[in-house]
């Protein structure tokens, strides 16, 4: 049925370690905001292109649209960054345990506090062990790092 | 190395800050065109933190080979696998086949170090810690449902 789908969503998830497997060495050579760049910088002319050429809802009112709405663009270098930084110490398993890690803490955060304007929701039991599970990883990793 | 740790986990926030505020901003005016805000307003930034920041090396992004370039692509098949994916899987399924993948294919390049990094073997440790993370898959799933459940 939708085995299809699935399939190019785990083929997806490996590209995205590719990604960060590329800017680790990437990085060390031509320097870590450089590697960024690549990335934004490739990535902004393809979704331009992307954009271009498929059709689009007209867009009315960018300027109804509330001003933090438009940060998203300040945190995506933090991301690539980190990755170019973090992937040749820590390997890129580790590098995305972490990620891993951070993502699911600021989502019980958003959750929880219904930040950025999302419904308010409690905090699921079965999230947090999925968060211990995720701590314990990272602790193995750090071990078998050593 | 700890302060390494520090940085990536907070890279991951930032990450899901980010999914939150394009999400919103995505409702509005479409995906393509919030990831391509994203992207722009990303661009400039790094561009700024160069000009003042960056110091010199000597390879640059024109001298490195051409396939050290393609981490973008990687990003924008993914944006448009998901964009495709979740109306038909939902977002539990499709939560759980990304790390899935994620975690497969970190483990296959750290190993065999493709891609010109410095290769970690593989040890007991290491096999623990992708079990644990199936653990917290299985219960990302469960929780994800349950949700999907309550929404309907």
């Amino acid at each position: 049925m939708n085995a299809l789908f699935v399939f190019l969503i785990v083929m997806a998830g490996m590209g995205l370690s590719f990604e960060a497997g590329l800017l680790g060495p990437l990085g060390e050579q031509v320097g870590h905001l450089w590697a960024t760049l690549s990335i934004f910088g490739v990535g902004a002319a393809l979704l331009w292109l992307i954009r271009f050429f498929t059709p689009q809802t007209t867009l009315q009112g960018w300027q109804s649209v509330p001003k933090w709405q438009l940060t998203g663009g300040f945190l995506g270098p933090i991301y690539v960054v980190a990755l170019t930084l973090s992937t040749p110490v820590l390997g890129v398993a580790m590098t995305m345990i972490c990620v891993l890690l951070g993502q699911i803490t600021k989502s019980f955060a958003i959750d929880y506090f219904g930040w950025f304007g999302m419904p308010r929701r409690a905090t699921r039991p079965l999230r947090v062990v999925a968060l211990g599970c995720i701590v314990l990883a990272l602790l193995f990793t750090y071990l078998g790092a050593r | 190395m700890v302060l390494i740790i520090v940085l990536a986990i907070v890279a991951g926030m930032a990450l899901s800050a980010q999914a939150a505020i394009n999400g919103q901003l995505g409702e509005r005016v479409g995906v393509v065109q919030s990831a391509l805000l994203t992207f722009t307003v990303g661009t400039v930034v790094t561009a700024l933190l160069i000009f003042f920041f960056e110091p010199p090396y000597q390879a640059t992004l024109l001298t490195v080979p051409k396939w050290q370039l393609a981490g973008a692509l990687f990003g924008i098949v993914y944006m448009v696998v998901m964009v495709a994916a979740i109306p038909r899987v939902g977002v539990a399924i499709a939560t759980v086949a990304t790390i899935l993948g994620q975690m497969v294919m970190s483990l296959v390049i750290d190993t065999l170090g493709w891609l010109d990094n410095a290769p970690i073997e593989l040890n007991y440790w290491r096999l623990a810690a992708m079990l644990a993370v199936a653990c917290a898959l299985v219960c990302i799933y469960l929780a994800n449902q349950q949700q999907e459940h309550v929404n309907e």
